[in-house]
């Protein structure tokens, strides 16, 4: 009974968030009594549709399996927290999540916004048609409300084993606020194109909301990260998965457009840039959206599901690229400034980068496609793998990076004098080069990629620490956040270049009581017990590290295998120090009784999350500091 | 100037667009479905109810492999087809996958048995070497080669969209004796 009430709810709230479209589009926008009469429709749109999500979650909790959907991915074993997370562990639910969260920015948008502000009812109103588009979906193809009649299951399937995990639990939600968060800015860019007033200064309005969908993009990116690494057994941070990629083209645009957002809120200029990258962000979470749930493409992370659904997906989001592209056009001849970009100004390095950025995406865009046109020509499968990404991806970061190097002291609208003695320039390139000269000298690295990086990493990580010295010393402005935020950048090419070089890992066939070396440690397997848990069995093994100065560790990999799904997975063991992880995975027993056992060690790994981290928080505080201003 | 910039913002992603439209209109394009030709691999297994040794010389001709489970729900959905299936003498194998014997049979016993043989893969050491990911899972085997793989539930569609415009193209004839 419940699951049908939270099923007409949600039905309910599409009507009214077609309402507020209607209205938004029918009325004039200019009267603030009719702004204020559209947010409080789209408000109630929003509350019916929370209401009846947390029907949905309730009836999860109380192991309502006649609603398949949780039939099929949940279980009365499991701890209320998975019970839960269960909700967004496969497509129905997810996108149902993906969609309240949708509703959730627009509704916070009309609660904070001003009704003074012109723009907000047709930007609620373009939400709202979003809304609609995905709700339709969601109802029609996706619907997480069908029941088994006649009769429930006694017990649910079960969510996938490798999914109960704290950091996948939390991470689909956070990355899907990352995507959705963006419709704030596109809806206020279109809703600003359709107006026609060129003075209304929509990019201000608008920063707060993409600078928090970011932080959350580039938080929910990280934390996907860091569960494969210690979940899934690989041992590494990033494996350019096409469900990777289509995150990581998002968070590209979406970059650029924060940085293009700061120019055009300044100056107006790279409006067209600013407006275009605003559309693209959108777009392309559109497009991560298609693509996985589409089951166009193999990965870990795609839902099987029907032809059909992929191509709604597709055509929604292309009605709404081709309509936003149409207006954009449309108005694009007024959009032109006549002044020019001043070279060697902050705006001019902001649009290199924007082009470096645009580069990268289409880059990415072309590593998904590229398997798919050959297939559809040739009928054969290929995969484009990590080679081409870092082909593209090295060079490019290394570029915008040097780029950044010399725009830091670049003013607003007016021109300066790149190469100069400049003693902070001067000092931090010879530093960096001092360091990683002596970095080349004591580890021997002899790969040129992997030194330039580690060169430019360190020259904008010492550039911007000789702006802080500067403030401290001479007590120079300069911006906080984007100090830590592009500090955070510096940190994570100089810790991606020291993993690749440094890291290695080897597979070892070993005896129980029995002993290996590898890089200076003694592996010694001790033990190897049978555990029995609530929901799965264990086989755990402790192998004994320790090295010629004596430190001692245990590390205790563990294989499981879980009763309802009956599938086995692999839990590693990881010995973290600042410096490197020792990362262990339990393999198969051969026949004559040994064990196979990879042991990884992984370099600098923990610095890559945190300069992650580093540019989320610089992220954050610069959120917050917006909201002051308001 | 303003002409060019418009017809490539326009291009770019319309020419993306239709590609992926032609992509999944495409008849071959079905997602979970894959027509890549592999060797069904060589195996020894012990069968679900008597225990007798199953290996790749008892299957010849053309017939359907099942991967199934009693844990997995969707297999439950799945199986009023599959019964259906059989009726019309389509020989179905299953691979019972990674499951408890007494569930399994008491499970036959409980929703019906369309398969003509059903091979006990415990461990999952066929499933894995086929390539299956999870269950349930479908594939057709002629004259030992896989010629399709469904990942996902069969059902009237799946099974007219998916596996019937190959058993037509392969002239396919199903082997009577399972």
């Amino acid at each position: 009974m419940l699951v049908q009430i939270a099923h007409f709810l949600s039905i309910l709230s599409t009507g009214l968030f077609f309402t507020t479209f209607l209205l938004s589009f029918l009325l004039d926008n200019k009267d603030r009594n009719i702004t204020k009469l559209i947010s409080r429709i789209y408000s109630h749109g929003f509350l019916l549709l929370f209401v009846s999500f947390l029907i949905y979650v309730f009836l999860a909790l109380n192991d309502s399996f006649n609603v398949l959907y949780i039939a099929q991915h949940s279980n009365s074993l499991l701890p209320n927290f998975y019970k839960i997370t269960s909700i967004w562990s496969a497509h129905e639910g997810s996108m149902y999540l993906w969609i309240v969260f949708l509703c959730l920015w627009g509704f916070l948008y009309s609660y904070f916004v001003s009704p003074e502000d012109e723009l907000k009812a047709k930007a609620l109103g373009i939400i709202s048609l979003i809304a609609v588009g995905f709700l339709s979906f969601l109802l029609f193809t996706s619907n997480p409300f069908e029941t088994i009649l006649p009769v429930a299951p006694i017990d649910g399937a079960d969510i996938n084993p490798v999914l109960q995990d704290p950091a996948l639990a939390i991470h689909p939600p956070t990355l899907y606020l990352g995507y959705v968060g963006f419709v704030i800015a596109f809806a206020n860019a279109i809703s600003f194109l359709l107006n026609g007033d060129n003075k209304i200064k929509w990019e201000d309005s608008v920063r707060i909301w993409s600078i928090s969908a970011w932080v959350f993009l580039t938080v929910g990116i990280a934390l996907g990260s860091w569960w494969a690494y210690y979940e899934l057994g690989w041992g590494g941070y990033w494996f350019w998965d096409p469900v990777e990629n289509v995150a990581l083209m998002p968070w590209l645009a979406a970059t650029a457009f924060i940085h293009s957002l700061s120019v055009s809120s300044k100056s107006k200029l790279l409006r067209i840039w600013t407006i275009l990258l605003s559309i693209m962000v959108f777009s392309l979470s559109l497009f991560g959206a298609f693509i996985v749930r589409s089951g166009i493409i193999d990965s870990v992370h795609s839902f099987a599901n029907d032809p059909e659904r992929g191509l709604y997906l597709l055509s929604f989001a292309g009605i709404l690229v081709v309509l936003s592209l149409a207006v954009f056009s449309y108005r694009l001849p007024s959009l032109i400034s006549n002044k020019n970009i001043v070279s060697f100004s902050k705006e001019s390095f902001i649009s290199i980068n924007n082009i470096i950025f645009g580069t990268l995406i289409f880059s990415t865009m072309l590593g998904i496609l590229y398997p798919l046109i050959y297939e559809y020509l040739y009928l054969q499968k290929i995969s484009v793998g990590a080679p081409y990404y870092n082909a593209i991806f090295v060079p490019s970061t290394i570029l915008a990076s040097l780029f950044l190097f010399f725009s830091v002291d670049a003013k607003w609208q007016r021109t300066y004098k790149v190469i100069n003695t400049h003693s902070a320039m001067l000092l931090s390139g010879i530093l960096s080069l001092l360091i990683t000269v002596l970095v080349m000298f004591f580890s021997k690295i002899s790969s040129l990629w992997i030194l330039i990086s580690l060169f430019t990493g360190l020259l904008v990580i010492i550039r911007y620490i000789f702006v802080i010295v500067n403030f401290l010393v001479n007590k120079k402005y300069s911006n906080p956040y984007s100090i830590a935020a592009h500090i955070g950048l510096g940190m994570l090419i100089v810790s991606i270049a020291l993993n690749s070089e440094f890291s290695s890992e080897r597979a070892i066939n070993i005896n129980l009581k029995g002993k290996d070396t590898y890089k200076g440690y003694e592996v010694s397997f001790d033990n190897l017990e049978l555990i029995k848990m609530s929901n799965h069995d264990s086989v755990k093994a402790s192998f004994v590290f320790s090295d010629s100065k004596g430190k001692r560790f245990i590390l205790s990999p563990e294989k499981r295998k879980y009763f309802t799904r009956g599938q086995i997975t692999t839990e590693t063991a990881i010995y973290v120090t600042p410096l490197k992880d020792i990362y262990i995975t339990l393999g198969d027993q051969l026949e004559d009784g040994s064990w196979i056992v990879n042991i990884q060690f992984n370099y600098f790994i923990r610095w890559v999350w945190l300069s992650a981290i580093l540019m989320a928080l610089a992220g954050s505080f610069l959120a917050f500091s917006l909201r002051r201003v308001d | 100037m303003i002409s060019v910039f418009r017809f490539f913002i326009f291009a770019v992603p319309v020419s993306l667009l239709s590609f992926l439209y032609f992509f999944i209109n495409d008849n071959d394009y079905y997602p979970g479905a894959d027509f890549t030709v592999s060797e069904m691999p060589a195996f020894e297994l012990n069968a679900l109810y008597d225990n007798s040794i199953i290996s790749n010389s008892d299957l010849k001709g053309s017939y359907l492999i099942n991967v199934w489970a009693s844990w997995c729900i969707t297999c439950r959905i799945e199986h009023g087809f599959l019964v259906r299936l059989d009726a019309q003498n389509i020989p179905i194998v299953g691979l019972n996958y990674k499951d408890d014997k007494d569930d399994a049979i008491e499970w036959l016993s409980k929703y019906k048995d369309p398969y003509g043989l059903i091979i006990h893969d415990f461990s999952g050491s066929l499933a894995l070497d086929m390539g299956v990911t999870g269950a349930p899972e479908t594939f057709l085997v002629k004259d030992g080669k896989i010629i399709a793989h469904f990942s996902g539930e069969v059902n009237k569609r799946i099974w007219s969209d998916v596996f019937v415009p190959v058993i037509k193209k392969e002239k396919v004839k199903w082997n009577d004796q399972i």
